[in-house]
Protein backbone atom coordinates (compact mmCIF):
# COMPACT_ATOMS: atom_id res chain seq x y z
CA UNK A 1 0.00 0.00 0.00
CA UNK A 2 2.86 2.13 0.70
CA UNK A 3 4.64 1.74 -2.58
CA UNK A 4 1.51 2.00 -4.30
CA UNK A 5 -0.08 5.38 -2.43
CA UNK A 6 3.42 7.04 -3.10
CA UNK A 7 3.31 6.27 -6.72
CA UNK A 8 0.45 7.18 -7.39
CA UNK A 9 0.74 10.46 -5.80
CA UNK A 10 4.00 11.20 -7.82
CA UNK A 11 2.30 10.32 -11.27
CA UNK A 12 -0.84 11.88 -10.82
CA UNK A 13 -1.79 12.41 -14.84
CA UNK A 14 -0.65 8.76 -15.19
CA UNK A 15 -2.88 7.18 -12.63
CA UNK A 16 -6.17 10.26 -13.42
CA UNK A 17 -5.96 8.30 -16.89
CA UNK A 18 -6.54 4.44 -15.37
CA UNK A 19 -9.34 5.94 -12.76
CA UNK A 20 -10.57 7.83 -15.65
CA UNK A 21 -11.08 4.44 -17.72
CA UNK A 22 -12.13 3.03 -14.41
CA UNK A 23 -14.53 5.23 -13.86
CA UNK A 24 -16.81 5.09 -17.33
CA UNK A 25 -16.88 1.52 -17.25
CA UNK A 26 -17.99 1.72 -13.81
CA UNK A 27 -20.64 4.43 -14.57
CA UNK A 28 -21.56 2.15 -17.67
CA UNK A 29 -22.32 -0.75 -15.67
CA UNK A 30 -24.37 1.16 -13.04
CA UNK A 31 -26.34 2.61 -15.76
CA UNK A 32 -26.61 -1.13 -17.53
CA UNK A 33 -27.63 -2.36 -14.06
CA UNK A 34 -30.42 0.29 -13.22
CA UNK A 35 -31.78 0.05 -17.57
CA UNK A 36 -31.70 -3.71 -16.50
CA UNK A 37 -33.51 -3.24 -13.27
CA UNK A 38 -35.63 -0.44 -14.46
CA UNK A 39 -36.86 -2.70 -17.81
CA UNK A 40 -37.78 -5.66 -15.17
CA UNK A 41 -39.92 -3.45 -13.32
CA UNK A 42 -41.98 -2.26 -16.40
CA UNK A 43 -42.46 -5.93 -16.85
CA UNK A 44 -43.53 -7.15 -13.52
CA UNK A 45 -44.40 -4.56 -11.16
CA UNK A 46 -47.92 -5.18 -11.30
CA UNK A 47 -47.62 -9.00 -10.89
CA UNK A 48 -45.21 -8.06 -7.43
CA UNK A 49 -47.78 -5.65 -6.23
CA UNK A 50 -49.86 -9.09 -5.83
CA UNK A 51 -47.36 -10.92 -3.90
CA UNK A 52 -48.79 -14.35 -5.20
CA UNK A 53 -47.38 -17.75 -5.32
CA UNK A 54 -48.78 -18.97 -7.83
CA UNK A 55 -51.30 -18.41 -11.29
CA UNK A 56 -53.28 -21.69 -12.60
CA UNK A 57 -53.66 -20.68 -16.16
CA UNK A 58 -55.30 -23.51 -19.28
CA UNK A 59 -53.18 -25.97 -20.36
CA UNK A 60 -53.05 -24.83 -23.64
CA UNK A 61 -51.67 -21.00 -22.99
CA UNK A 62 -48.05 -21.34 -22.29
CA UNK A 63 -48.02 -19.62 -19.63
CA UNK A 64 -49.48 -16.58 -20.99
CA UNK A 65 -52.78 -14.79 -19.25
CA UNK A 66 -53.99 -13.14 -22.55
CA UNK A 67 -54.15 -16.13 -24.42
CA UNK A 68 -55.58 -18.23 -21.26
CA UNK A 69 -58.75 -18.76 -20.98
CA UNK A 70 -60.71 -20.51 -17.72
CA UNK A 71 -64.48 -21.12 -17.19
CA UNK A 72 -66.06 -18.74 -13.82
CA UNK A 73 -67.25 -22.99 -12.70
CA UNK A 74 -63.23 -24.28 -13.00
CA UNK A 75 -62.25 -21.12 -11.20
CA UNK A 76 -64.37 -21.97 -8.13
CA UNK A 77 -63.30 -25.57 -7.71
CA UNK A 78 -59.87 -24.03 -7.18
CA UNK A 79 -58.74 -24.57 -3.39
CA UNK A 80 -56.15 -22.31 -2.12
CA UNK A 81 -56.20 -20.27 0.83
CA UNK A 82 -56.41 -17.46 -1.12
CA UNK A 83 -57.51 -16.85 -4.55
CA UNK A 84 -58.54 -14.05 -6.85
CA UNK A 85 -60.19 -14.49 -10.08
CA UNK A 86 -58.36 -12.18 -12.99
CA UNK A 87 -59.41 -11.10 -17.07
CA UNK A 88 -56.33 -9.85 -19.16
CA UNK A 89 -56.72 -8.37 -22.66
CA UNK A 90 -54.16 -6.45 -24.78
CA UNK A 91 -55.40 -3.27 -26.18
CA UNK A 92 -54.78 0.47 -27.17
CA UNK A 93 -57.03 3.20 -25.64
CA UNK A 94 -57.43 7.20 -26.71
CA UNK A 95 -58.31 9.43 -24.32
CA UNK A 96 -62.08 10.27 -25.93
CA UNK A 97 -61.78 13.38 -27.92
CA UNK A 98 -58.12 13.34 -28.91
CA UNK A 99 -55.57 11.16 -30.78
CA UNK A 100 -53.09 10.20 -28.35
CA UNK A 101 -53.14 6.50 -28.28
CA UNK A 102 -51.48 4.64 -25.56
CA UNK A 103 -50.97 0.45 -25.66
CA UNK A 104 -52.43 -0.80 -22.11
CA UNK A 105 -53.12 -4.09 -20.60
CA UNK A 106 -56.78 -3.98 -19.06
CA UNK A 107 -57.29 -6.09 -16.39
CA UNK A 108 -60.30 -7.58 -14.64
CA UNK A 109 -60.20 -8.15 -11.09
CA UNK A 110 -63.06 -8.56 -8.53
CA UNK A 111 -63.09 -5.73 -6.13
CA UNK A 112 -62.21 -6.99 -2.69
CA UNK A 113 -59.72 -9.88 -3.48
CA UNK A 114 -56.05 -9.36 -2.80
CA UNK A 115 -54.97 -8.62 -6.48
CA UNK A 116 -57.50 -5.31 -7.08
CA UNK A 117 -55.68 -2.50 -6.75
CA UNK A 118 -54.47 0.33 -4.24
CA UNK A 119 -56.01 3.13 -5.16
CA UNK A 120 -53.84 6.41 -4.33
CA UNK A 121 -55.85 9.01 -5.87
CA UNK A 122 -59.41 9.16 -6.52
CA UNK A 123 -61.60 5.90 -5.65
CA UNK A 124 -62.40 2.18 -6.71
CA UNK A 125 -64.27 1.22 -9.56
CA UNK A 126 -67.96 0.42 -9.05
CA UNK A 127 -69.79 -0.06 -11.91
CA UNK A 128 -69.01 -1.45 -15.22
CA UNK A 129 -67.74 1.34 -17.53
CA UNK A 130 -65.55 2.86 -14.46
CA UNK A 131 -61.80 2.03 -13.89
CA UNK A 132 -58.74 2.71 -11.77
CA UNK A 133 -55.18 2.80 -14.01
CA UNK A 134 -51.79 3.62 -13.49
CA UNK A 135 -50.56 6.56 -12.55
CA UNK A 136 -47.97 6.59 -14.89
CA UNK A 137 -50.74 7.38 -17.74
CA UNK A 138 -50.90 11.01 -16.12
CA UNK A 139 -48.00 11.90 -17.72
CA UNK A 140 -49.94 11.67 -20.99
CA UNK A 141 -52.32 14.16 -19.73
CA UNK A 142 -54.86 11.95 -18.46
CA UNK A 143 -56.90 12.61 -15.20
CA UNK A 144 -59.66 11.79 -13.51
CA UNK A 145 -63.04 11.86 -15.02
CA UNK A 146 -61.38 10.94 -18.62
CA UNK A 147 -63.52 8.67 -21.01
CA UNK A 148 -61.18 6.35 -22.70
CA UNK A 149 -61.98 4.53 -25.74
CA UNK A 150 -60.93 1.03 -26.17
CA UNK A 151 -59.59 -0.47 -29.53
CA UNK A 152 -62.01 -2.52 -31.43
CA UNK A 153 -64.41 -2.05 -28.85
CA UNK A 154 -67.54 0.31 -28.30
CA UNK A 155 -67.09 -0.17 -24.38
CA UNK A 156 -65.82 3.05 -22.91
CA UNK A 157 -64.26 3.45 -19.22
CA UNK A 158 -63.78 6.38 -16.96
CA UNK A 159 -60.70 7.02 -14.84
CA UNK A 160 -62.35 7.24 -11.47
CA UNK A 161 -59.25 6.63 -9.43
CA UNK A 162 -55.28 6.03 -10.30
CA UNK A 163 -53.19 3.20 -8.75
CA UNK A 164 -49.00 3.30 -7.85
CA UNK A 165 -46.60 0.60 -9.81
CA UNK A 166 -48.61 -0.84 -12.46
CA UNK A 167 -47.02 -1.84 -14.91
CA UNK A 168 -47.14 -4.83 -16.68
CA UNK A 169 -45.19 -6.20 -20.24
CA UNK A 170 -43.89 -2.81 -20.43
CA UNK A 171 -47.35 -1.15 -20.48
CA UNK A 172 -49.67 0.71 -17.91
CA UNK A 173 -52.21 -1.43 -16.48
CA UNK A 174 -55.95 -0.27 -16.79
CA UNK A 175 -58.36 -2.26 -13.67
CA UNK A 176 -61.29 -2.54 -14.45
CA UNK A 177 -64.64 -5.60 -13.22
CA UNK A 178 -63.90 -8.84 -14.80
CA UNK A 179 -67.54 -7.91 -16.59
CA UNK A 180 -66.20 -4.81 -18.32
CA UNK A 181 -63.24 -7.17 -19.91
CA UNK A 182 -65.91 -9.15 -21.07
CA UNK A 183 -67.73 -6.58 -22.52
CA UNK A 184 -64.68 -5.85 -24.67
CA UNK A 185 -63.42 -9.07 -25.49
CA UNK A 186 -66.69 -11.11 -25.71
CA UNK A 187 -69.15 -8.42 -26.44
CA UNK A 188 -71.23 -9.02 -23.69
CA UNK A 189 -70.70 -9.82 -20.32
CA UNK A 190 -71.29 -13.28 -18.51
CA UNK A 191 -70.76 -14.03 -15.13
CA UNK A 192 -72.36 -17.58 -15.01
CA UNK A 193 -70.48 -20.12 -14.56
CA UNK A 194 -70.21 -20.80 -18.23
CA UNK A 195 -68.62 -17.01 -18.40
CA UNK A 196 -64.59 -16.85 -18.94
CA UNK A 197 -61.87 -15.36 -17.50
CA UNK A 198 -58.09 -15.58 -18.04
CA UNK A 199 -56.84 -17.27 -15.04
CA UNK A 200 -56.69 -17.61 -11.10
CA UNK A 201 -54.26 -16.19 -8.69
CA UNK A 202 -53.40 -17.84 -5.71
CA UNK A 203 -51.73 -16.74 -2.56
CA UNK A 204 -51.04 -20.37 -0.25
CA UNK A 205 -47.57 -20.98 0.69
CA UNK A 206 -48.28 -24.71 -0.69
CA UNK A 207 -48.41 -24.16 -4.11
CA UNK A 208 -48.05 -27.58 -4.52
CA UNK A 209 -50.70 -29.25 -2.50
CA UNK A 210 -52.93 -27.53 -5.09
CA UNK A 211 -54.78 -29.91 -7.32
CA UNK A 212 -56.32 -28.72 -10.61
CA UNK A 213 -57.99 -30.59 -13.49
CA UNK A 214 -55.87 -31.94 -16.48
CA UNK A 215 -57.18 -28.69 -18.86
CA UNK A 216 -55.70 -26.07 -16.12
CA UNK A 217 -52.26 -25.93 -14.99
CA UNK A 218 -50.30 -24.27 -11.63
CA UNK A 219 -47.69 -21.49 -13.02
CA UNK A 220 -45.13 -20.73 -10.15
CA UNK A 221 -45.46 -16.93 -10.19
CA UNK A 222 -41.71 -16.39 -11.06
CA UNK A 223 -42.12 -18.91 -13.66
CA UNK A 224 -44.80 -16.64 -14.99
CA UNK A 225 -43.06 -13.61 -14.69
CA UNK A 226 -40.35 -15.37 -16.60
CA UNK A 227 -42.53 -15.71 -19.54
CA UNK A 228 -43.86 -12.65 -20.12
CA UNK A 229 -42.75 -11.65 -23.63
CA UNK A 230 -39.49 -10.33 -23.75
CA UNK A 231 -38.69 -10.22 -20.26
CA UNK A 232 -36.16 -12.79 -19.66
CA UNK A 233 -34.74 -12.28 -23.28
CA UNK A 234 -33.88 -8.63 -22.34
CA UNK A 235 -32.58 -9.55 -18.55
CA UNK A 236 -30.09 -12.08 -20.23
CA UNK A 237 -29.13 -9.11 -23.16
CA UNK A 238 -28.43 -6.78 -19.96
CA UNK A 239 -26.93 -9.05 -18.04
CA UNK A 240 -24.47 -10.86 -20.48
CA UNK A 241 -23.35 -6.95 -20.99
CA UNK A 242 -22.86 -6.50 -17.80
CA UNK A 243 -20.70 -10.05 -17.67
CA UNK A 244 -19.11 -9.15 -20.80
CA UNK A 245 -18.17 -5.70 -19.25
CA UNK A 246 -16.55 -7.07 -16.36
CA UNK A 247 -14.35 -9.29 -18.63
CA UNK A 248 -13.55 -5.95 -20.10
CA UNK A 249 -12.32 -4.01 -17.06
CA UNK A 250 -10.26 -6.75 -16.41
CA UNK A 251 -8.13 -7.33 -19.46
CA UNK A 252 -7.84 -3.79 -19.23
CA UNK A 253 -6.74 -3.25 -16.07
CA UNK A 254 -4.25 -6.18 -16.61
CA UNK A 255 -3.03 -4.36 -19.49
CA UNK A 256 -2.60 -1.15 -17.68
CA UNK A 257 -0.69 -2.87 -15.09
CA UNK A 258 1.40 -4.98 -16.75
CA UNK A 259 3.01 -1.93 -19.02
CA UNK A 260 2.73 -0.18 -15.66
CA UNK A 261 4.99 -3.38 -14.13
CA UNK A 262 7.56 -4.03 -17.28
CA UNK A 263 8.01 -0.09 -17.18
CA UNK A 264 9.71 -0.68 -13.23
CA UNK A 265 11.32 -4.07 -14.13
CA UNK A 266 14.65 -2.19 -13.02
CA UNK A 267 13.14 -0.33 -9.79
CA UNK A 268 12.22 -3.76 -8.71
CA UNK A 269 15.15 -5.44 -9.89
CA UNK A 270 16.87 -3.19 -7.71
CA UNK A 271 14.56 -3.89 -4.75
CA UNK A 272 14.76 -7.46 -4.86
CA UNK A 273 18.29 -7.18 -5.11
CA UNK A 274 18.15 -5.39 -1.65
CA UNK A 275 16.47 -8.23 -0.50
CA UNK A 276 12.46 -7.41 -0.57
CA UNK A 277 10.41 -10.57 -1.44
CA UNK A 278 8.22 -10.47 -4.70
CA UNK A 279 5.68 -10.90 -2.41
CA UNK A 280 6.07 -7.39 -1.08
CA UNK A 281 6.28 -6.20 -4.77
CA UNK A 282 3.08 -8.02 -5.70
CA UNK A 283 1.22 -7.45 -3.20
CA UNK A 284 2.08 -3.52 -3.68
CA UNK A 285 0.55 -3.89 -7.54
CA UNK A 286 -2.46 -5.66 -6.24
CA UNK A 287 -2.59 -2.84 -3.38
CA UNK A 288 -2.68 -0.48 -6.36
CA UNK A 289 -4.89 -2.18 -8.35
CA UNK A 290 -7.30 -2.00 -5.42
CA UNK A 291 -6.81 1.66 -4.54
CA UNK A 292 -7.28 2.61 -8.36
CA UNK A 293 -10.67 0.26 -8.62
CA UNK A 294 -11.96 2.15 -5.59
CA UNK A 295 -11.66 5.85 -6.94
CA UNK A 296 -12.83 4.70 -9.95
CA UNK A 297 -15.96 2.70 -8.29
CA UNK A 298 -16.86 5.53 -6.01
CA UNK A 299 -16.36 8.04 -9.02
CA UNK A 300 -18.67 6.10 -11.20
CA UNK A 301 -20.70 5.77 -8.16
CA UNK A 302 -21.44 9.79 -7.60
CA UNK A 303 -21.94 10.16 -11.29
CA UNK A 304 -25.31 7.48 -11.29
CA UNK A 305 -26.34 9.06 -8.33
CA UNK A 306 -26.24 12.29 -10.17
CA UNK A 307 -27.73 11.23 -13.01
CA UNK A 308 -30.40 9.33 -11.17
CA UNK A 309 -31.72 13.09 -9.94
CA UNK A 310 -31.51 14.34 -13.28
CA UNK A 311 -33.27 11.25 -14.98
CA UNK A 312 -36.51 12.19 -17.06
CA UNK A 313 -39.51 10.17 -15.64
CA UNK A 314 -39.83 7.77 -19.17
CA UNK A 315 -36.62 6.85 -19.08
CA UNK A 316 -36.52 3.20 -17.84
CA UNK A 317 -33.79 3.65 -15.34
CA UNK A 318 -34.41 2.68 -11.61
CA UNK A 319 -31.10 2.63 -9.48
CA UNK A 320 -31.10 -0.26 -6.90
CA UNK A 321 -28.18 0.61 -4.43
CA UNK A 322 -27.67 -2.44 -2.86
CA UNK A 323 -27.48 -4.24 -6.46
CA UNK A 324 -24.86 -0.92 -7.30
CA UNK A 325 -22.77 -2.05 -4.04
CA UNK A 326 -22.52 -5.52 -5.64
CA UNK A 327 -21.69 -4.83 -8.30
CA UNK A 328 -19.18 -1.95 -7.47
CA UNK A 329 -17.50 -4.69 -5.65
CA UNK A 330 -17.55 -7.24 -8.02
CA UNK A 331 -15.83 -4.63 -9.76
CA UNK A 332 -13.21 -3.75 -7.45
CA UNK A 333 -12.67 -7.75 -7.39
CA UNK A 334 -11.83 -8.48 -11.01
CA UNK A 335 -9.71 -5.46 -11.49
CA UNK A 336 -7.91 -7.01 -8.90
CA UNK A 337 -8.18 -10.46 -10.40
CA UNK A 338 -6.36 -8.44 -13.62
CA UNK A 339 -3.75 -7.28 -11.77
CA UNK A 340 -2.47 -10.46 -11.23
CA UNK A 341 -1.59 -10.84 -14.74
CA UNK A 342 1.80 -9.27 -13.65
CA UNK A 343 2.59 -11.34 -11.49
CA UNK A 344 4.44 -13.90 -12.98
CA UNK A 345 6.75 -10.73 -14.35
CA UNK A 346 7.67 -9.82 -11.03
CA UNK A 347 8.93 -13.24 -9.67
CA UNK A 348 10.85 -13.88 -12.82
CA UNK A 349 12.59 -9.98 -12.50
CA UNK A 350 16.29 -11.32 -12.02
CA UNK A 351 18.00 -8.64 -9.73
CA UNK A 352 21.45 -9.51 -11.50
CA UNK A 353 20.11 -8.10 -14.67
CA UNK A 354 18.93 -5.11 -12.64
CA UNK A 355 22.52 -4.33 -11.57
CA UNK A 356 24.56 -4.88 -14.62
CA UNK A 357 26.52 -7.84 -13.17
CA UNK B 1 34.42 -15.33 12.53
CA UNK B 2 35.20 -13.62 9.04
CA UNK B 3 31.56 -11.15 7.12
CA UNK B 4 32.58 -12.12 3.80
CA UNK B 5 34.53 -15.69 3.30
CA UNK B 6 35.33 -16.88 -0.30
CA UNK B 7 36.62 -20.50 -0.41
CA UNK B 8 37.46 -21.81 -3.72
CA UNK B 9 35.00 -19.49 -5.69
CA UNK B 10 34.85 -19.75 -9.93
CA UNK B 11 32.25 -18.93 -12.18
CA UNK B 12 32.19 -20.31 -15.69
CA UNK B 13 29.89 -18.95 -18.70
CA UNK B 14 28.44 -20.66 -21.08
CA UNK B 15 29.66 -24.21 -22.45
CA UNK B 16 31.62 -25.81 -24.83
CA UNK B 17 32.90 -23.57 -27.19
CA UNK B 18 31.36 -20.20 -25.61
CA UNK B 19 32.53 -21.11 -22.52
CA UNK B 20 34.06 -18.17 -20.97
CA UNK B 21 35.72 -18.10 -17.41
CA UNK B 22 34.90 -14.66 -15.34
CA UNK B 23 36.67 -15.63 -12.29
CA UNK B 24 39.02 -17.95 -11.70
CA UNK B 25 38.99 -20.07 -8.42
CA UNK B 26 39.54 -17.50 -5.67
CA UNK B 27 39.60 -17.41 -1.60
CA UNK B 28 39.33 -14.07 0.11
CA UNK B 29 37.51 -12.92 2.74
CA UNK B 30 36.57 -9.59 4.51
CA UNK B 31 36.41 -8.99 8.43
CA UNK B 32 35.03 -6.36 10.58
CA UNK B 33 36.02 -2.92 10.51
CA UNK B 34 38.10 -3.32 6.91
CA UNK B 35 37.76 -1.50 3.96
CA UNK B 36 38.75 -3.40 0.92
CA UNK B 37 39.07 -2.13 -2.89
CA UNK B 38 38.55 -4.66 -5.81
CA UNK B 39 39.93 -3.00 -9.06
CA UNK B 40 39.89 -3.81 -12.25
CA UNK B 41 39.15 -2.85 -16.17
CA UNK B 42 35.77 -3.65 -17.27
CA UNK B 43 35.38 -7.01 -18.39
CA UNK B 44 37.79 -8.09 -15.79
CA UNK B 45 34.90 -9.82 -13.88
CA UNK B 46 34.99 -7.68 -10.59
CA UNK B 47 30.87 -7.44 -11.02
CA UNK B 48 30.82 -11.12 -11.05
CA UNK B 49 32.77 -11.23 -7.95
CA UNK B 50 30.72 -8.43 -6.42
CA UNK B 51 27.13 -10.24 -7.53
CA UNK B 52 28.27 -14.16 -5.86
CA UNK B 53 29.48 -12.29 -2.87
CA UNK B 54 26.60 -10.22 -2.52
CA UNK B 55 24.10 -13.75 -3.21
CA UNK B 56 22.74 -12.62 -6.27
CA UNK B 57 24.05 -15.60 -8.38
CA UNK B 58 25.77 -18.78 -7.49
CA UNK B 59 29.26 -19.33 -8.40
CA UNK B 60 30.05 -22.60 -10.37
CA UNK B 61 31.99 -23.97 -8.06
CA UNK B 62 33.19 -22.93 -4.36
CA UNK B 63 31.27 -21.64 -1.48
CA UNK B 64 30.36 -18.23 -0.28
CA UNK B 65 30.01 -17.70 3.76
CA UNK B 66 28.61 -14.52 4.99
CA UNK B 67 28.78 -14.57 8.93
CA UNK B 68 29.56 -18.11 8.58
CA UNK B 69 26.06 -19.55 6.38
CA UNK B 70 27.30 -20.70 3.17
CA UNK B 71 25.12 -18.72 0.56
CA UNK B 72 25.44 -21.39 -2.35
CA UNK B 73 23.39 -23.83 0.08
CA UNK B 74 20.34 -21.55 0.28
CA UNK B 75 17.72 -20.69 -2.02
CA UNK B 76 16.58 -17.23 -3.83
CA UNK B 77 13.89 -16.92 -0.95
CA UNK B 78 16.64 -17.31 1.92
CA UNK B 79 18.91 -15.12 -0.44
CA UNK B 80 17.00 -12.70 -0.34
CA UNK B 81 16.44 -12.69 2.96
CA UNK B 82 20.29 -12.78 4.09
CA UNK B 83 20.75 -9.69 1.10
CA UNK B 84 18.04 -7.81 3.35
CA UNK B 85 19.30 -8.76 7.18
CA UNK B 86 23.59 -8.57 6.17
CA UNK B 87 24.08 -6.51 3.05
CA UNK B 88 24.08 -3.30 2.56
CA UNK B 89 24.35 -2.62 -1.70
CA UNK B 90 25.35 0.64 -3.32
CA UNK B 91 24.86 1.00 -6.61
CA UNK B 92 26.38 2.69 -9.69
CA UNK B 93 24.04 4.62 -10.55
CA UNK B 94 22.41 5.03 -6.84
CA UNK B 95 19.21 3.47 -8.05
CA UNK B 96 16.54 5.29 -5.26
CA UNK B 97 12.64 4.03 -5.99
CA UNK B 98 12.02 7.52 -8.16
CA UNK B 99 8.69 7.87 -6.96
CA UNK B 100 9.61 8.00 -3.09
CA UNK B 101 11.01 10.96 -1.08
CA UNK B 102 13.92 10.85 0.55
CA UNK B 103 12.36 10.20 3.82
CA UNK B 104 10.03 7.74 2.16
CA UNK B 105 12.89 5.53 0.93
CA UNK B 106 14.09 4.76 4.67
CA UNK B 107 10.05 4.22 5.38
CA UNK B 108 10.43 1.60 2.84
CA UNK B 109 12.91 -0.30 4.48
CA UNK B 110 10.81 -0.06 7.72
CA UNK B 111 8.32 -1.88 6.02
CA UNK B 112 9.94 -4.49 4.89
CA UNK B 113 13.03 -5.44 7.88
CA UNK B 114 12.36 -4.91 11.89
CA UNK B 115 15.85 -3.94 13.38
CA UNK B 116 16.67 -0.80 11.11
CA UNK B 117 17.95 2.20 13.02
CA UNK B 118 15.78 3.99 15.18
CA UNK B 119 14.81 7.73 14.83
CA UNK B 120 17.70 9.30 16.60
CA UNK B 121 20.43 7.48 14.99
CA UNK B 122 18.57 7.80 11.46
CA UNK B 123 18.82 11.65 12.14
CA UNK B 124 22.51 11.51 12.75
CA UNK B 125 23.21 9.49 10.13
CA UNK B 126 21.50 12.00 7.79
CA UNK B 127 23.13 14.85 9.49
CA UNK B 128 26.76 12.48 9.31
CA UNK B 129 25.72 12.50 5.56
CA UNK B 130 24.75 16.09 5.27
CA UNK B 131 21.61 15.45 3.82
CA UNK B 132 18.71 16.09 6.62
CA UNK B 133 17.90 19.12 4.59
CA UNK B 134 16.84 16.84 1.64
CA UNK B 135 13.92 14.48 3.18
CA UNK B 136 10.95 15.91 1.72
CA UNK B 137 13.14 15.58 -1.95
CA UNK B 138 12.35 13.56 -4.99
CA UNK B 139 15.56 11.72 -6.42
CA UNK B 140 15.38 13.42 -9.55
CA UNK B 141 15.60 16.87 -7.80
CA UNK B 142 18.97 15.19 -6.37
CA UNK B 143 22.20 15.87 -7.69
CA UNK B 144 24.55 13.01 -8.53
CA UNK B 145 26.54 13.41 -5.68
CA UNK B 146 23.27 13.97 -2.80
CA UNK B 147 22.12 10.90 -4.64
CA UNK B 148 25.01 8.35 -3.80
CA UNK B 149 24.90 9.93 -0.13
CA UNK B 150 21.23 8.83 -0.15
CA UNK B 151 22.40 5.60 -1.36
CA UNK B 152 24.54 5.29 1.14
CA UNK B 153 22.64 6.05 4.11
CA UNK B 154 19.94 3.74 2.80
CA UNK B 155 22.31 0.94 2.65
CA UNK B 156 23.61 1.74 6.08
CA UNK B 157 20.43 2.25 7.58
CA UNK B 158 19.53 -1.53 7.65
CA UNK B 159 22.89 -2.36 9.81
CA UNK B 160 23.85 -4.66 7.82
CA UNK B 161 27.44 -6.20 8.41
CA UNK B 162 28.74 -6.44 5.25
CA UNK B 163 28.82 -3.04 2.36
CA UNK B 164 29.05 -3.60 -1.14
CA UNK B 165 29.47 -1.24 -3.17
CA UNK B 166 29.64 -1.08 -7.43
CA UNK B 167 31.70 1.67 -8.47
CA UNK B 168 30.26 4.15 -5.64
CA UNK B 169 32.01 7.12 -7.65
CA UNK B 170 31.46 6.91 -11.23
CA UNK B 171 29.54 9.47 -11.91
CA UNK B 172 31.01 11.92 -9.64
CA UNK B 173 33.59 14.63 -10.08
CA UNK B 174 36.88 13.49 -7.78
CA UNK B 175 35.85 16.16 -4.99
CA UNK B 176 32.55 14.55 -4.62
CA UNK B 177 34.45 10.86 -5.20
CA UNK B 178 36.94 11.65 -2.32
CA UNK B 179 34.06 13.01 -0.02
CA UNK B 180 31.68 9.24 -0.98
CA UNK B 181 35.40 7.45 -0.25
CA UNK B 182 36.10 9.50 3.03
CA UNK B 183 32.17 8.82 4.24
CA UNK B 184 32.36 5.34 3.48
CA UNK B 185 35.67 4.45 5.08
CA UNK B 186 34.23 6.66 8.06
CA UNK B 187 31.21 4.64 8.67
CA UNK B 188 33.09 1.37 7.80
CA UNK B 189 35.66 1.87 11.17
CA UNK B 190 33.02 4.16 13.42
CA UNK B 191 29.95 0.86 12.65
CA UNK B 192 32.47 -1.77 12.62
CA UNK B 193 31.20 -2.62 8.81
CA UNK B 194 33.19 -4.68 6.59
CA UNK B 195 33.12 -2.86 3.33
CA UNK B 196 33.91 -3.92 -0.22
CA UNK B 197 34.27 -1.34 -3.30
CA UNK B 198 34.84 -2.18 -6.46
CA UNK B 199 35.78 0.35 -8.80
CA UNK B 200 38.20 0.82 -11.92
CA UNK B 201 39.49 4.21 -10.07
CA UNK B 202 43.01 3.69 -8.66
CA UNK B 203 42.90 7.17 -6.72
CA UNK B 204 40.76 5.65 -4.56
CA UNK B 205 42.84 2.92 -3.00
CA UNK B 206 44.32 5.72 -0.64
CA UNK B 207 40.91 5.25 1.64
CA UNK B 208 41.28 1.18 1.24
CA UNK B 209 42.80 -1.16 4.10
CA UNK B 210 43.32 -3.47 1.39
CA UNK B 211 43.36 -3.40 -2.48
CA UNK B 212 43.23 -6.56 -4.60
CA UNK B 213 43.30 -6.45 -8.54
CA UNK B 214 41.46 -8.26 -10.66
CA UNK B 215 42.20 -8.90 -14.28
CA UNK B 216 40.38 -11.75 -16.79
CA UNK B 217 38.70 -12.79 -13.59
CA UNK B 218 42.20 -13.47 -11.15
CA UNK B 219 42.44 -11.77 -7.95
CA UNK B 220 45.31 -10.94 -6.50
CA UNK B 221 46.18 -8.74 -3.45
CA UNK B 222 48.20 -5.54 -5.03
CA UNK B 223 51.43 -5.34 -3.32
CA UNK B 224 52.81 -2.07 -1.59
CA UNK B 225 49.53 -2.25 0.52
CA UNK B 226 49.34 -4.29 3.56
CA UNK B 227 47.04 -6.76 1.68
CA UNK B 228 49.53 -9.52 2.58
CA UNK B 229 47.55 -10.64 5.24
CA UNK B 230 44.42 -11.02 3.38
CA UNK B 231 45.83 -14.54 2.21
CA UNK B 232 44.88 -15.29 6.46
Amino acid sequence: MFLAWNEIKSAKLRFSLIVGVLTLMSYLVFLLSGLANGMATLNREAVDQWRASAIILSQDASSSLAQSTVTLHDASGISGKQTAEIAQILATIRKSGTNHKESAVIMGVQKGQFIAPKVTEGRMFNRVNETVVADSLKANGLKLGDQLSISSSAQKLMIVGFTHNAEFNLSPVVYTSIAAVQKIKYGSADLSGKGLIGGIVVRDPNVDRIKVGSKLQVIPIESFIENIPGYTPEKITFEFMIYFLFVIVCVTIGIFLYVLTIHKTSIFGILKAQGISSGFLIRSVIAQTFLLAVFGVLAGFLFTVITGFFLPAAAPITLNYPILVFYGCIFILVAMIGSLFSVQTIVRIDPLKAIGG
Amino acid sequence: MAVLELLHVSKIYGKGHTEVTALKPIRFSADKGELIAVIGPSGSGKSTFLTIAGGLQKPTGGSVFINGRDLTRLNEKKRALIRLREIGFILQSSHLVPYLTVDNQFRLLDRVKKRNMNKDEREKLLSDLGIRKLKKKYPADLSGGEKQRVAIAKALYTNPSLLLADEPTASLDSGRAFEVMSILSHETKEKNKATIVVTHDNRLIHYCDKVYTIVDGELTPLSGTDSADAET
